[in-house]
């Protein structure tokens, strides 16, 4: 029943899509989303653990308020409307990410052309997973009235993440109108588990001998790393190899960000972004469990013994027995295995407007010169195991006074088509502070919502001298 | 300047507190502790044909009946104890053999007591053309514990004398064709 708590808080609460914070130049941590985006401050140095803090959660095709609202309706009646509601494409997802620490500083300085260079490291959790509609069926009704429905093993598809990610990055700024940019990653996976290529079914057909027959057609596969210091229970050192893994001494991988900035004219900007191509390779504490059968069973053929004096029904029973013994036989490995990050692009197309101009010409004044006003639309696409899940938004940023940012954004994805959500910007002197919210319609009750992220951190920044 | 100040102070604390004041409402976790699924399962139990021979003994004579135990470890199992709340033994038997039968299904437990039976009349069939009968036993209540607390099923054919049923031979036209499945009932309730 806690499960189905804990399921029911995931009903609440998107993931990974960073709308807000992708192309908020004013922050830091978007060269994280775009390595290739303008920079157009000196450096950053962000405040450790609080630099970046993500929050992220969400799910497709019902809300925590769907099945718990104190209504007076059947809580099973609910139950089985909603599992009714759903079916193998929704999905439930959840993604965690706090940085440790990051910083950024130009190593080539003119307004023309310059090199950005930035590091950090972060932490991150994802948990990502389909309802899996044919097992639920099957718990729910059974094989009864279900004759000839196959039940695919597809449908039982996950896959969980905890993570920590070292990067270097560096922005050139070619000309006026191009700048690129690429990160390179390390990442130190602490615990990891999926399973996304299970095939099979399992089905009740009319049988031949018998009134029905079974038919089990299995291939299932679950791969797990990392998880065996949680199964030892007298293994004090856990926080020590939860550390050594954080510090790269987890399973390993390779992986970069690509990204960029057009602007063909001042007003006008192009952006796109790859992030995580690349790979974990899982060899530190690697198990495969296989699951590879086929049986077809029609029943029990009693062999009487007053004729047939070798074999009796017990002999078939236990023939029978053994043969499902081995149907659900699970075979483990040890082997190491390599899985790809999943794959984000995030591409924006925006029309800069508002330039704030002095009515008289001062020469002391040093205000923003740059466009006040930015309007645009975003596609936001990630690779899932089973299809690509993708946001577009539309969005509106303004400069509104020195030191303080507003972007809003009105996205449609798998979750829904009313999500607004806000971020501010705001600093005092060169400490910069952000906090960015999406679904906000939905803030006076949370509990109707499919999705919730939350974003925020501290960054101390150092302006650009020749701004 | 200071005026700026305060007011990005007040914007971004305005924000903050908005989102501090969200909550979940009107909802209650509480009802999940309710959750009852009813899954209703079938399963393949017996099956058999036999025609006239298998009935007689070396010397070409009729066997009174014939008798095969099965041990349902599936019975004993803590999930079906726990949350079976009735079960159908369906039960179809064809007869084409011009010879009446009785079927008798007996559970037996650890002990070899008897814990449940019923039987199962065949008519003869004078022509050799089949003949169905159907039969549905219901465990329920005390038959259900019956069934619960069983773990051996011994399926006896008995061969009955009848006015116009005849005499096994090895010549006998016909065949009877038994076929059976379970269905059990859930109720999964934590």
């Amino acid at each position: 029943m806690r499960l189905l708590i804990f399921f029911g808080l995931f009903w609440s609460l998107q993931a990974q899509n960073k709308q807000l914070l992708y192309g908020f130049e004013d922050i830091p941590q978007q060269l994280l989303l775009n390595p290739g985006t303008n920079v157009d401050y000196r450096a950053y140095i962000g405040f450790p653990l609080l630099s970046n803090i993500n929050f992220n959660i969400g799910m497709s095709g019902v809300s925590t308020f769907d099945l718990f609202a104190k209504d007076g309706i059947d809580f099973n009646e609910k139950l089985r409307a909603i599992v009714s509601s759903l079916d193998a494409q929704d999905f439930f997802g959840f993604n965690q990410q706090i940085e440790f620490f990051s910083a950024g500083i130009r190593l080539k300085t003119s307004l023309e052309e310059s090199l950005f260079l930035s590091f950090g490291m972060y932490q991150e959790s994802d948990v990502f997973f389909y309802f899996p509609e044919d097992f639920v069926d099957l718990a729910y009704e059974g094989n009864y009235n279900n004759l000839n429905r196959y039940f695919n093993l597809s449908d039982l598809s996950f896959n969980s993440e905890v993570l920590s990610v070292f990067h270097v990055g560096i922005n050139k700024k070619i000309n006026s109108k191009w700048t690129v940019g690429m990160r390179g990653k390390v990442y130190s996976s602490i615990v990891q588990a999926s399973s996304t290529q299970n095939q099979g079914f399992f089905t009740t057909e009319q049988g031949t001998g018998n009134t029905l027959k079974h038919v089990f057609d299995l291939d299932m596969k679950l791969q797990t790393s990392g998880l065996s210091i949680f199964e030892d229970t007298t293994n004090l050192n856990r926080l020590d190899v939860l550390k050594k893994r954080i510090l790269l001494g987890g399973d390993l991988g390779l992986g970069f960000d690509v990204g960029f900035t057009y602007q063909p004219r001042p007003e006008w900007t192009i952006d796109a972004s790859l992030q995580d191509i690349g790979a974990i390779n899982y060899n530190t504490d690697p198990k495969t469990y296989i699951l590879d059968e086929y049986l077809e069973y029609e029943g029990i053929n009693p062999e009487f013994p007053e004729f047939a004096s070798s074999q009796n029904a017990q002999n078939y029973w236990d023939v029978i027995s053994d043969s499902f013994d081995e149907l659900f036989e699970i075979d483990s490995t040890l082997s190491s295995y390599t899985k790809w990050r999943p794959i984000k692009l995030n591409s924006s197309v925006s029309y800069n407007f508002g330039k704030k101009i002095d009515k008289y010409c001062n020469c002391l004044d040093t205000s923003d010169t740059s466009y006040q006003n930015r309007v645009g639309a975003h596609l936001f696409a990630m690779k899932r195991p089973k299809h690509i899940q993708w946001a577009f938004s539309a969005f509106y940023y303004r400069k509104l006074l020195k030191g303080l940012q507003l972007k809003t954004t009105y996205t449609v994805d798998s979750y829904s088509f009313k999500n607004i959500g806000l971020g501010i910007a705001t600093s005092l002197g060169p400490v910069q502070f952000f906090v960015m919210a999406d679904n906000l319609l939905e803030y006076q009750n949370l509990a109707k919502s499919q999705s919730v992220s939350l974003q925020l951190g501290f960054n101390y920044k150092f302006k650009n001298n020749e701004n | 300047m200071k005026k700026s100040i305060q007011i990005r102070s007040l914007v971004t604390i305005l924000f903050i507190f908005f989102i501090n004041s969200s909550c979940i409402k009107g909802v209650d976790f509480e009802q999940a502790e309710s959750i009852i699924l009813k899954p209703i399962t079938e399963l393949s139990l017996i099956y058999t044909s036999l025609d006239a021979p298998d009935f007689l003994d070396e010397f070409g004579l009729e066997f009174p009946s014939i008798t095969d135990s099965v041990i349902l470890e599936v019975l004993s199992d803590d999930f079906l104890n726990e949350y079976l709340v009735r079960a159908d033994l369906v039960i179809e038997v064809t007869n084409s053999l011009n010879k009446d039968f009785e079927i008798q299904m007996e559970f037996y437990d650890n002990s070899n007591a008897l814990q449940h039976t019923f039987p199962v009349l065949i008519e003869n069939s004078v022509s050799n053309s089949p003949i169905i009968v159907e039969h549905i036993e219901v465990f329920t209540d005390s038959s259900l514990e019956a069934l619960k607390a069983s773990n051996r099923l011994d399926f006896k054919l008995l061969l009955l004398s009848s006015p116009t049923g005849s005499v096994l031979t090895n010549s006998s036209l016909g065949a009877i064709l038994f076929k059976s499945k379970v269905i059990f009932y859930f109720e999964i309730t934590e």
